[in-house]
């Protein structure tokens, strides 16, 4: 049962506003570290949070139905937290993503083993909602995710 | 001068390609306009001339080989105007202002300096006013010349002032 003031709940609904806030910039995707980052430094040195917490957090409200989703990639984590939840094929090609940074239709449908038309509709939506951008000026084209791009997730 | 500190997008090779999608293009162009005038403002640009645009170092990355095309540079240049931040020159839109502060903005400054240096009911020289060393310290220093006489012209609209043409010098009356 949730509390109001139980320490994960309050957690979890501050993660949820600096997902709304930080959403105009990554889609709505965010890495795991940066939100750690971003809540510690508000927090007393001895208030720091832990992954653990945030992973806990996330649990617990979606049980409130807030479509928060922590998704493992091969060395980290990240949170989504948009309206419609990913599909299995949008989190594949964003944990491929987290690892290699930016990709080429080719180069994901090679790694992940797929056709490059699933490759193609699985990058068009992530397309729609801003969790990915291209290049178009990268032969073939490329394409690339605010999320996991060091300078946006450092950024103010 | 402070080194102009680049966000996030400048190093971001796709911010140099214009989105497909209108709600995330819509988002990069916020990006753009918010660039263009910090960057303009740092660097003291006030004109903008869309067939040497494409050469400026805030339309062209050079560390990740991107480049806002022309057509790109078009459209952040229109979305300028839209916002008040770009004056086209002329219908041709070949070059326009650069307004990082609106001319009433400059003006109230301008203003506000001359009362300040005592030059209210004195005629001065445009030259004194964006060149002089009375406004070394000022940041309508430098200020464009056509910029500034938009800016007095504001003054003039409110009665602040009085334009004045002496032949070769135009100068200005503080009321």
């Amino acid at each position: 049962m949730l509390g109001v003031g139980d320490f994960y709940y309050e957690l979890g609904v501050q993660m949820l506003e600096l997902c709304v806030a930080t959403s105009y910039r990554n889609g709505g995707v965010i890495l795991l570290e940066e939100v750690l980052r971003r809540l510690n430094q508000r927090r007393r040195p001895d208030n720091q949070i832990s992954s653990d917490d945030v992973v806990r957090a996330v649990k617990k409200l979606r049980v409130l139905g807030s479509g928060m989703e922590v998704v493992a990639t091969g060395s980290s984590q990240f949170i989504y937290s948009i309206p419609g939840e990913l599909s299995m094929d949008h989190t594949t090609l964003l944990q491929q993503a987290e690892t290699v940074g930016h990709m080429t239709v080719c180069s994901a449908a090679s790694s992940l083993g797929w056709t490059q038309e699933r490759v193609g509709r699985t990058l068009d939506h992530l397309l729609r909602v801003g969790i990915a951008w291209r290049d178009d000026q990268d032969r073939p084209a490329s394409f690339w995710f605010p999320a996991f791009f060091q300078q946006c997730t450092t950024a103010e | 001068m402070a080194e102009f500190e680049w966000p996030w997008q400048y190093s971001f090779p796709p911010f140099f390609t214009l989105q497909p999608n209108a709600d995330v293009r819509r988002t990069q162009l916020d990006s753009w306009c918010a660039l263009v005038v910090s960057w303009g403002k740092s660097n003291s640009v006030s004109q903008i001339d869309v067939t040497e645009a494409s050469s400026l170092p805030v339309f062209k990355n050079n560390a990740i080989s991107r480049a806002l095309p022309v057509d790109g540079i078009k459209v952040v240049l229109d979305e300028l105007a839209k916002r008040g931040n770009l004056e086209w020159t002329d219908k041709t839109r070949r070059r326009g202002y650069l307004l990082w502060r609106s001319p009433s903005e400059w003006g109230q400054q301008i203003y506000s300096w001359a009362q300040s240096t005592s030059r209210i009911n004195n005629v001065c020289t445009l030259y004194e006013i964006n060149q002089g060393d009375e406004s070394a310290d000022q940041e309508f220093h430098g200020l464009d010349g056509d910029i500034l006489l938009k800016a007095l012209k504001t003054l003039e609209v409110t009665g602040k002032a009085e334009l004045m043409d002496f032949g070769d010098n135009q100068g200005i009356k503080f009321l």
